[in-house]
């Protein structure tokens, strides 16, 4: 979806082909790169779930060795939460915020287009550690010492090459809080600024906040690995369980992180396709805010089973529990919006109302999980693994999807086939559900996570959810087939692409131009 | 937990226990595995309702206010009212259940009183027992039958090995109806120590030593599995406990003994 | 432009704050658990026993041994429990043998359970934390003097003293090797 700049090539002597895509500071071609980039780690990862899900299909070991399948886990989340996720955000928020804000391109172009050029690098150097004779990293995406600490000579590279993806958000981070607060169209108060933008302004603080200390976590791995130190060993009057606090401490914002655009993109396509304004903007702005701010309060519900003294215990279970409420929220005010609506079930639509559905029952499984007393039983098991799924997949990567069939017209100024969009939507949609709602069922019944083989009672349902993660993989080139086959359509599309959307990228032509909003336009 | 409560959860439990198709957690045999059980099944019920309520009117709504069905879109967006009802009742609700929650879990952090001791420490990759007041002490480790059967390319059918994956050398024994404290620790990195059925899991933790207690009222025997990634065979250092009424316990006791006083003749 | 100038740099202070704030997590945990008794930490400091008075209740106090990482070491403690006057000091010690025919380097680190105890239980003299030396097939005795402070709750049940042995033989040779 790249916009066509032979004529500007000529004005501006831009480079073309390869070094036009190396050297752009256009954010609307580092949209395409980081969702391209994002699209492709989106293959390698769930290549790496279907190793896992192949082994995973019956008792007994059939392809991989123990120490392979740790890695391909602990590999699978890196590249979906650092690879895909994050990236697929930060592209919309490429494409997106400027035309959102009036605004001609993100404050700090050229920092834009580093940010971007660090991923590909540090991607290779983390997928080559699979290559080296000690293998990749296996100690879990969570890297707990001591086993991280036993690792392998990858370990230096993992952590070199998540420093590398760390500056990458971090420096994307503080481009979209500089372009949101400083290059609104005159007119566009905080409070008249589209959702989408609300919710990234907050990601994007969540970020500045928390990546560092994940820096911080993974430097005190290294040293001491290498250079004696003993944060985190007994030995030397370190405790294991301190790298717990400080991850959790990034990890559960981090969570966060990958969540809110998915809110943002919600409460945009919710009132598009429902013709109706979103429900309570005002409320859906704090409750965003809100939950932000929780999301710093509640860390220790990821380690409830280290021993933590009771008042401890008790703290965090009431913190995680309160976050429910901004987040039930939010929920109400969506069917709010839908309620009296006129609503239509384009492809977008279809996704959206699929998120909130599925991403509640994500929620619901996290409401058990927040009971201290009941996750005792819960912890460590597959019934974390189907929560955590259900809050990624039909949520955040749902989202993910929805933004792009919804603003594919803008982008590109074709339209891609309907039925084909509904019938991607349909297959994903029932097999996302084969392949996780099992894992509460084998969690509950006592199956551990992070194994690569389980006692026979378990079988019906993991094969069960092998089947359905093989078909949610296959459902998923359809969506590259009709990805392809929009872009060999002919121009087509509307300026305002759907009856119900609203927002200034609506008011320009559909392929946005290259250079949009050179002059700021008057917002009433 | 009342007994109205309790009645209806025992009696619709016995419709989860189909085998294979296994669908919930066991009540368990231990106050513990009781109580985590109820409070799972009291917070899933609500979730159930809730869900119900909030599917119940987004369904509708997609059935009622289609544009293709002549449907009109209204013009309200926001009501302060409406925000602050749905933010009331859902914290009333929590404060429901943060109630149960808290008495449970200070239940469960209680380990006075324990008639007997036992020290679990996890290794890469099995288990040790050391009994401290009866002085017994030994590795557990899965079984032959197990291990042979788990190697990749072994050709043997595993749905053909008795109890595949939950099957050690040495069981741990214990007596029934006896408070138990497990203090837990680990040999070289960090481990958790779980067997559903008797209770919740703690964390295994290098140089350091968590507790928690048990009481199982059921003689059986009840496996669990290591519950925290702890490197190429996390999957395989299963827990086997095997309940006994407390003189057959008495009896075990004396018979391992002899294996603790040869080790301290040195 | 300066907008955008002093938004950066705003930022990025915030980011090495944050930076600075994994690190400062580190000390703040550790004052953290020694308040709380969080972890079983026990007062590293040695501890005069000045204010403490006897008083009439009895604790069962547990002592367990773990030797990490399956290092050729003995490491027992001498009796498994004492019942022990609150305020009053007492002794006991710890047996260490090197089964190993190499000189080892060992240190311990110690863990008291529960954790909402720990800071009742005052060390005067231990061997945490101190290195030792061990000639391969020696024998050691290492003692403890403790005490339980009046402070300790009415309710408590049993304490639990925990060490653990660790052979740093390598990381010492290491550093001497710079």
């Amino acid at each position: 979806m790249s916009v066509n700049i032979d004529h500007l090539k000529e004005e501006h002597h831009q480079p073309s082909g390869l070094m036009r895509w190396i050297t752009t500071t256009n954010h609307k071609d580092i949209g395409s790169l980081y969702l391209w980039f994002s699209l492709l780690m989106f293959f390698v990862g769930g290549l790496m779930a279907l190793v896992i899900r192949a082994e995973l299909f019956q008792p007994g070991l059939q392809f991989v060795v123990p120490g392979f399948f740790n890695q391909m886990t602990t590999m699978h989340a890196l590249i979906m939460i650092f690879g895909a996720v994050m990236p697929a955000f930060v592209g919309l928020a490429n494409w997106q915020l400027p035309m959102m804000i009036g605004a001609p391109d993100m404050a700090l172009p050229r920092l834009n287009n580093w940010s971007f050029w660090i991923l590909p690098f540090a991607f290779t150097m983390l997928l080559s550690t699979l290559f080296f004779e000690s293998g990749g990293p296996a100690a879990g995406w969570t890297l707990y010492p001591p086993l991280s600490l036993q690792g392998g000579n990858s370990m230096p590279f993992v952590i070199f090459s998540i420093h590398l993806l760390g500056a990458s958000s971090i420096l994307g981070a503080i481009n979209v809080i500089a372009t949101i607060l400083n290059m609104r169209a005159p007119g566009m108060t905080l409070m008249k600024m589209p959702i989408f933008v609300w919710t990234w302004l907050i990601t994007a603080f969540l970020l500045i906040a928390s990546m560092p200390v994940l820096a911080g976590a993974i430097t005190m791995l290294l040293t001491d690995r290498f250079y004696g130190t003993s944060f985190f060993t007994a030995a030397g009057g370190g405790d294991p369980v301190l790298f717990q606090h400080i991850f959790w401490f990034f990890g559960h914002p981090e969570v966060y992180i990958l969540i809110l655009p998915a809110f943002g993109i919600v409460s945009t396509i919710i009132p598009a396709f429902s013709r109706k304004k979103l429900f309570g903007y005002d409320s859906m702005v704090y409750a965003t805010a809100s939950i932000a701010l929780l999301s710093f309060i509640v860390w220790a519900h990821h380690m409830f089973t280290v021993g933590m003294p009771l008042a401890g215990e008790i703290f965090f279970m009431f913190t995680t529990m309160l976050i429910a409420v901004p987040t039930g929220v939010k929920v109400f005010n969506w069917v709010a919006t839908m309620w009296k609506g006129s609503m239509t079930f384009e492809t977008p639509m279809l996704f959206a109302l699929a998120f909130i559905i599925l991403f509640t029952i994500g929620g619901f499984s996290g409401l058990m999980l927040a009971i201290t007393p009941a996750d005792f039983q819960y912890h460590d098991t597959y019934f974390v693994v189907a929560h955590f799924h259900y809050v990624l997949v039909p949520g955040a990567v749902f989202a993910i999807i929805a933004a792009v069939y919804y603003w594919l017209p803008k982008w590109t100024g074709k339209m891609y086939n309907e039925t084909l969009g509904k019938i991607h939507f349909w297959m994903t949609t029932i097999f996302v559900n084969i392949t996780f709602f099992p894992m509460h069922f084998v969690g509950l019944a006592g199956m551990p996570r992070r194994i690569p083989d389980y006692a026979v009672q378990f079988t019906d349902f993991n094969m069960i959810a092998s089947v359905g993660a093989f078909g949610f993989g296959l459902s998923q080139l359809l969506f590259v087939y009709i990805l392809f086959l929009t872009l060999r359509q002919p121009v087509t599309a509307a300026d305002k692409s759907w009856e119900g959307a609203e927002g200034l990228e609506w008011t320009l032509p559909s392929p946005a131009p290259y250079h949009s909003f050179d002059t700021p336009p008057k917002v009433d | 937990m009342n007994r109205l409560s309790i009645l209806i959860i025992s009696m619709l439990a016995p419709l989860t226990t189909l085998a294979d198709w296994e669908v919930n957690m066991s009540r368990g045999v231990s106050p513990t595995a009781n109580a985590a059980y109820d409070l799972h099944m009291l917070i899933f019920y609500i979730t159930v309702v809730i869900g119900i309520v909030v599917f119940g009117v987004m369904f509708y709504s997609i059935y009622h206010h289609r544009k293709s069905k002549g449907a009109k879109p209204a013009s309200f967006h926001e009501s302060t009212t409406v925000e602050v009802i749905w933010t009331v009742i859902p914290f009333v609700i929590l404060v429901g259940m943060a109630i149960p929650a808290t008495k449970t879990l200070i239940m469960m952090e209680d380990t006075r009183n324990s008639e007997i001791t036992v020290k679990v420490t996890g290794y890469q990759w099995m288990w040790k027992y050391d009994y401290v007041e009866d002085d017994v002490s030994f590795f557990s480790k899965l079984a032959d039958s197990s291990n042979e059967a788990r190697q990749l390319g072994s050709k043997i059918d595993v749905n053909k090995v008795d109890n595949y994956l939950l099957n050690v050398d040495n069981e741990m024994v214990l007596p029934t109806n006896t408070k138990v404290r497990i203090l837990l620790t680990a040999s070289d990195v960090i481990h958790a120590w779980w067997v559903p059925e008797i209770t919740g899991k703690k964390d295994a933790i290098p140089g350091y030593i968590n507790e928690l207690w048990v009481d199982i009222k059921e003689p059986g025997v009840y496996r669990g599995q290591c519950t925290e990634l702890c490197g190429k065979d996390h999957g395989f250092m299963p827990i086997v406990v095997r309940a006994v009424p407390k003189q057959e316990y008495t009896k075990w006791v004396s018979l391992n003994q002899k294996n603790r006083v040869a080790d301290k003749s040195k | 432009m300066t907008g955008i100038k002093s938004t950066i740099t705003k930022l990025s202070l915030a980011v090495v704050a944050m930076y600075g704030f994994s690190y400062a997590l580190v000390p703040i945990y550790d004052t953290f658990c020694e308040i709380t008794g969080l972890n079983g930490k026990t007062n590293e400091i040695a501890y005069v026993a000045n204010d403490i008075k006897e008083d009439n209740r009895f604790v069962t106090v547990k002592f367990i041994s773990n030797v990490a990482n399956s290092a050729p070491l003995y490491f027992e403690p001498s009796v498994s429990e004492m019942t022990v006057q609150v305020g009053k000091p007492y002794n006991t010690h710890y047996v260490m043998k090197n089964n190993s025919s190499k000189q080892l380097h060992t240190t311990a680190s110690p863990s008291v359970t529960p954790g909402k105890h720990a800071e009742y239980f005052k060390k005067i003299e231990c061997f945490c934390f101190n290195q030792q030396t061990i000639n391969a097939g020696e024998v050691k005795d290492l003692g403890i003097q403790f005490i339980i402070d009046n402070e300790l709750p009415n309710d408590s049940g049993d304490i639990v003293l925990s060490y653990t042995m660790f052979d740093i033989s390598n990381n010492i040779k290491e550093t001497n090797k710079l």
